[in-house]
């Protein structure tokens, strides 16, 4: 799970960055109102998580919102 | 919307908007991040951009327009003045302007504001209003991604995209919801649907989702056309507790339909219908099929010889003619899509469907937006580094594919150097449009190569 969280959190810090959004954020921040991503970056979030973790929520038929959300699927 | 069988006149849309103004003159045409712009209103807007384009003596132009509403006034008045109007996206670099304009010999280009060598829209509401030329051709030429990489040009006759558009009309107090950019195919379709039936266009303020979400609440959308990619996110932004706008009529078209996706959206909205729209820049709406399975019916091979569009499959790929598509490429003698012409859609009959299974060339869909491999591979290519590079599609639950980049660089790199060229790729890549971008970059000791060309199939 360590591993999942790391990663998780380092793929949407490295989104960010690209966008010169590089900011600081919580579990409970909302990959879209809060982040503000768009569909190709959740696009590539799901790619980076299913290379890096083997499966992603979206895969999986998932919708998550927000950064705990995503853990949350890791940690079952 | 009904299939109408009565003859239709051949409008220009100037004078359907003339028409509308004239009937009902303070209904609402547009819906522009909730201000409502009245027929009578377009009507004499448009009436004066036509006559400023004439007093300028413009023949064509390209519009890198980025406001909503003058990029849809300019349209209109483009086939007021019988000039042909083409819209470049917006948000291009001034590289990628260049290339088009020399591509497809535009010496005018207008734009929001004025500048030098540039016209400003507003500039062209100077001049006295003309009336919409009555008849002959009212050109309109639609960008689209080339089998080779380059962008071509489909010219096309707003006439014969009204006549078509004109068989399928929606109430006039229906509400349409702008989902597509006006310099695609789609959304001039849209625009014309909502033109013909005098419906209410309702225009978000950006084409993200969550604007488009905002706006079709606030406006009482019935009427949505949008991409699958796009359909699944907005059902992503609904909660159970989600305002929903009162939709009657879903549309999907620009990327295959995934069999899920239509269930859901039959939950969400159990009082709309759905429709599937099978659609190109080259031959305009082949298709609309109301059943929700995958591909298209049979029974589109069997259609008669006065039916606007017709089918057949050879040496599995899906061929179709069509009266209502483009005139030709830009630049090209050629008789349109007249005569029967390629898809470029590779198909299988299993049962009473017709299912899709690839792309005869290699484009990219991501999210609708069609991306040939070698605009990013000579991106890619660059980069002092990369000596390879291999563009292709790669599923996604998301977007359908996003683009993913192999490339080799003949040696071995560490993790730090790897990221440096990885950036370095993306800065490369970074003027070209945002679905272009590579998602994955993965550094390979060789490409998957026979005969000397490096293999190219399908999504993986």
């Amino acid at each position: 799970m360590a591993k999942a969280e790391d990663t998780v959190r380092k793929s949407i810090r490295s989104l960010l960055k690209r966008r010169k959004a590089d900011v600081e954020f919580g579990d409970d921040a909302d990959l879209y109102e809060d982040l503000g991503m768009d569909s190709l970056e959740v696009a590539e979030l799901s790619a980076t998580l299913e290379d890096d973790l083997g499966h992603d929520p979206y895969s999986d038929g998932q919708a998550p919102r927000t950064v705990a959300e995503v853990l949350e699927y890791y940690d079952r | 919307m009904v299939p109408s069988s009565a003859a239709v006149p051949a409008l220009s849309p100037a004078q359907l908007v003339a028409r509308a103004a004239a009937e009902a003159p303070d209904e609402s045409a547009l819906l522009v991040a909730g201000a409502s712009v009245g027929w009578a209103e377009l009507h004499d807007r448009c009436s004066q951009i036509a006559g400023g384009l004439v007093a300028r003596g413009i023949q064509r132009f390209a519009s890198t327009v980025a406001d909503p509403q003058r990029r849809i006034e300019l349209l209109i008045a483009a086939s007021a003045a019988g000039v042909e109007a083409c819209g470049y996206a917006s948000g291009l670099g001034v590289d990628e302007v260049d290339s088009l304009r020399a591509r497809f010999d535009h010496e005018t280009i207008i734009t929001d504001q004025s500048g030098a060598g540039v016209v400003g829209v507003d500039e062209l509401l100077d001049a006295d209003p003309v009336e919409p030329v009555g008849e002959g051709l009212a050109p309109l030429l639609v960008l689209t991604t080339g089998t080779t990489g380059l962008p071509k040009g489909a010219r096309h006759d707003w006439r014969r995209l009204v006549a078509n558009s004109s068989r399928w009309t929606s109430e006039s107090d229906s509400r349409w919801l702008l989902t597509y950019n006006l310099n695609q195919f789609a959304g001039i379709q849209v625009l014309l649907h909502a033109l013909c039936s005098r419906a209410t266009l309702v225009v978000p303020e950006n084409n993200q989702p969550r604007a488009a979400l905002a706006a079709a609440v606030a406006g009482g959308v019935t009427h949505a056309s949008a991409t699958p990619t796009f359909w699944r996110f907005l059902l992503a932004l609904i909660e159970d507790d989600t305002p929903v706008p009162p939709l009657r009529q879903i549309t999907l078209g620009g990327e295959a339909v995934p069999a899920d996706l239509v269930a859901k959206l039959a939950a969400r909205f159990p009082d709309a219908r759905t429709s599937q729209v099978y659609a190109s820049t080259e031959f305009g709406t082949a298709a609309s099929t109301t059943d929700t399975a995958a591909g298209l019916p049979l029974s589109v091979l069997e259609r008669s010889d006065d039916a606007v569009v017709q089918f057949k499959i050879v040496d599995g790929e899906l061929f179709a003619r069509s009266s209502a598509g483009m005139l030709g490429y830009y630049g090209d003698d050629g008789d349109g899509v007249a005569e029967w012409s390629p898809t470029g859609d590779l198909v299988e009959i299993r049962g009473d469907r017709i299912h899709f299974t690839g792309r005869s060339v290699e484009i990219i869909n991501v999210g609708g937006v069609k991306i040939h491999p070698l605009v990013v591979e000579e991106r890619a290519l660059a980069v002092d580094d990369v000596q390879f590079a291999h563009a292709y599609g790669r599923s996604n639950p998301i977007a359908g594919q996003i683009v993913t980049l192999d490339v080799v660089v003949g040696r071995d790199l560490s993790d730090d150097e790897e990221e440096e060229i990885e950036d370095k790729i993306r800065d490369s890549c970074s003027s070209l449009p945002d679905a272009a971008q590579p998602r994955r970059i993965r550094f390979v000791p060789e490409l998957d190569v026979r005969e000397n060309k490096v293999r190219r199939g399908g999504s993986k």
